[in-house]
């Protein structure tokens, strides 16, 4: 190669277009000779080259994106592999997955931080989603105009910028969230009550979660030892290792545009006739979501469901800009994915996180098919 | 499994040292920082101490608290908690994580001013040091000093415009901390007034309990490097010297505030800054060089997880010593 990399980009750039109109030749021909050879018609035979020919930009693509390295991280998930060594990988056979499983008390944790996000999250982030698509469902003035607001999130993503408002937001003595708790709860005096037994339901469930991550539960008792908040507690969300986890949670919560869209879309087909019927007979309107919407609406709860699952096992983004600067507390909320980045690209352990990658792809699979084999005790499609 | 950054980083002797380059002799101790097992690996690009930083003005109490017992009463006399909302409106010392008091880096600091090394003559670790549980149990002392127990979830200070030793000039009140041990770039901009009532120190570890304490000006370095496995070290050896050039490295830190590495880089901002030529001096005086050269990269993972769990009280200063010592070790092993 020559010493100019400018020079050196043009040559990669035109080498690639070469390479993608020839694979693209390749595997036309190849369809072609396929075809041929089991006795199709000239025009068959065309149709072949033609279909492969215009699928191979993409077929090759996969091949070169997702199989090649999909290949190369199970084959470095049975080695020990750091990157930045320089030194070939060297075969360790299942030793990864060995520590990983039953010694790696990292990972263990991660796992169990991110359970939690899962259980507590997202059904919360799905209920929200309902409510907010019921809400949209109503005919009222403005109406395109709440969808977008509450859509506008999925937009703008967890981009750092919007996360670095979320800090703001969250600071304990002067974010807007813990602000808005303090004046309801001086103006309805109940509501501090109840926001308080919250607060230490949260704790005591957070410290219980802490404890299974070290196999020590001293925090849990510390925060039993504490009892009732008092007056002036507030939730120390960015803050507290016992909160980090649910200022994740709202943050999932806070994204759940696109769940509430789909659920929109799920009201929208439901016959109407069914509710006007149910009208006639004299049924309320909670009657009416709760034997009819609802039902109904349980192919897109299981659709919202196995995307959510999904979404939430890989769940990086918000953990790695609300906490990695804040490096002391992270431990409390790593989830397996940041694990993951964090072996593979801080660490530079690209064999043991390849094996990460695997083990997370498993559980994800165990996950998503136990969601599909149960679907039939719950999921109704009569009407569709 | 570990990764050491030191081994995995090409030998550039042939590329930048003195026989190849002589624009090396500008560069200042910071050099040595980017060495390893005696072999240049690549060229630091600033040095960023850690000084203590104290407003005059909001302290009470002598300026600067000098042992431990000092700092644990002048973070005492000078943290203000506001009882109705139950955060901190004043904060005495503001280390470079505000809230937990306790990340790796002011460890690694607080530690060396006691006259502590990271490492044993053998290469192991020195968590297990009388040093190092000092340190640990100081770092729990001063954050229960300036938040009271874990138990009694006091909030941090809120963000402020600007450097936290400032005044916000949208409200006019003051950001809240008396005294930041960061390095320069969290210090206020050196045009600030604020700066007549700043006072700039090292910090002075615990003669009273440790004779070997000595006061210290942690310097990290931060540097570029050439992986070994690059194909082509000879052009990454240009790269480096034109980025790190006279003028280059003088305008690289001069948008941070920065004393830049290279020796005759060290005039504009820097000489016109009474601010930084204070800095310089305390750092010739009493820098100690950090740079993770010689470090794996687990380090500051192993150090924060267990930190973490010292502020919530999960861990004491002893287990956080321990695991410390058990990790650290095992990776270095590796």
């Amino acid at each position: 190669m020559l010493n100019n990399p400018y020079i050196n980009v043009l040559i990669v750039a035109v080498l690639t277009v070469v390479f993608i109109i020839s694979t693209s030749y390749g595997l036309g021909f190849l369809a072609r000779a396929i075809t041929r050879a089991r006795g199709a018609t000239p025009k068959q035979q065309e149709s072949a080259f033609a279909g492969y020919f215009f699928a191979a930009p993409w077929i090759v693509g996969f091949v070169i994106f997702v199989i090649v390295p999909l290949s190369f991280s199970l084959y470095w998930s049975f080695t020990d592999y750091r990157i930045a060594s320089g030194e070939p990988a060297a075969w360790k056979g299942i030793e990864n997955y060995r520590e990983i499983i039953f010694h790696d008390l990292g990972f263990r944790a991660s796992l169990v931080n991110t359970l939690y996000l899962t259980v507590i999250g997202l059904p919360l982030q799905m209920g929200v989603a309902l409510f907010l698509a019921v809400l949209l469902n109503q005919k009222m003035k403005g109406e395109r105009l709440f969808r977008m607001a509450f859509y506008l999130p999925v937009i703008l993503g967890f981009n750092t910028a919007v996360l670095l408002c979320w800090r703001l937001m969250l600071n304990t003595g002067t974010g807007i969230v813990n602000q808005i708790i303090r004046a309801i709860s001086a103006s309805v005096p109940p509501f501090g009550v109840l926001s308080r037994a919250l607060i230490l339901v949260q704790e005591v469930v957070t410290a219980f979660f802490l404890g299974m991550n070290t196999g020590k539960y001293n925090l849990l008792t510390k925060v039993l030892e504490a009892g009732f908040p008092a007056d002036n507690r507030v939730p120390l969300w960015v803050q507290s290792p016992l909160w980090t986890k649910m200022s994740v949670i709202l943050l999932m919560v806070w994204g759940c545009g696109t769940m509430m869209l789909i659920f929109l879309a799920g009201l929208n087909n439901i016959p109407k006739e069914l509710h006007e019927a149910a009208e006639v007979d004299g049924a309320t309107g909670w009657q009416k979501f709760w034997k009819i919407s609802f039902p109904l609406l349980t192919p897109y709860i299981f659709y919202n469901l196995v995307v959510g699952l999904i979404g939430s096992l890989q769940i990086f983004e918000p953990i790695f800009v609300l906490y990695r600067d804040n490096e002391p507390i992270v431990s409390s909320t790593i989830s397996m994915v940041y694990y993951l980045w964090e072996t593979s690209f801080s660490h530079f352990e690209i064999g043991y996180g390849s094996a990460i990658s695997w083990v997370i792809l498993v559980i994800i699979l165990i996950f998503t098919l136990l969601q599909f084999r149960l679907q039939d005790r719950w999921v109704t499609y009569d009407v569709y | 499994m570990n990764t050491l950054y030191g081994k995995n980083l090409a030998d550039m002797d042939p590329y930048l040292g003195a026989g190849a380059w002589s624009e090396i002799s500008n560069f200042g101790p910071a050099l040595e920082n980017a060495k390893f097992e005696g072999k240049l690996r690549g060229l630091p690009i600033f040095t960023a101490p850690r000084y203590v930083f104290c407003r005059s003005d909001l302290a009470k109490g002598a300026l600067p608290p000098k042992n431990f017992a000092d700092w644990i009463a002048f973070a005492k006399a000078n943290t203000v908690i506001d009882p109705a909302t139950n955060s901190l409106t004043q904060q005495a010392l503001h280390p470079v994580d505000a809230a937990t008091m306790a990340d790796w880096q002011w460890w690694l600091l607080v530690f060396y001013s006691l006259g502590g090394e990271l490492y044993k003559a053998d290469g192991s670790p020195n968590f297990d040091s009388p040093e190092a549980l000092a340190t640990t149990q100081f770092l729990l002392d001063m954050r229960q000093a300036t938040y009271g127990p874990a138990s009694d979830a006091v909030g941090a200070l809120p963000a402020g415009q600007g450097s936290v030793i400032d005044v916000d000039d949208a409200t006019g009140k003051d950001n809240g901390v008396v005294c930041l041990a960061h390095s320069g770039w969290a210090a206020p901009a050196f045009d600030r007034p604020v700066w007549e009532n700043v006072s700039i120190e090292p910090f002075y570890g615990d003669p009273a309990n440790f004779p070997n304490s000595k006061p210290v000006v942690l310097a990290f370095n931060d540097w570029l490097a050439v992986a070994d496995y690059s194909p082509n070290k000879e052009l990454a050896a240009d790269w480096l010297k034109l980025a790190f050039s006279k003028e280059g490295n003088n305008k690289w830190n001069e948008t941070m505030g920065l004393i830049p590495a290279r020796n005759d880089s060290q005039f504009g901002y820097v000489t016109e800054s009474p601010q930084l030529q204070r800095e310089a001096e305390l750092a010739a005086e009493y820098g100690v060089g950090f740079a993770g050269i010689k470090e794996a990269a687990k380090l500051s993972t192993i150090m924060q997880d267990a930190l973490g769990k010292l502020v919530t009280e999960e861990l004491t200063p002893e287990e956080v010593n321990q695991t410390s010592q058990e990790q650290y070790a095992a990776a270095l092993a590796e």
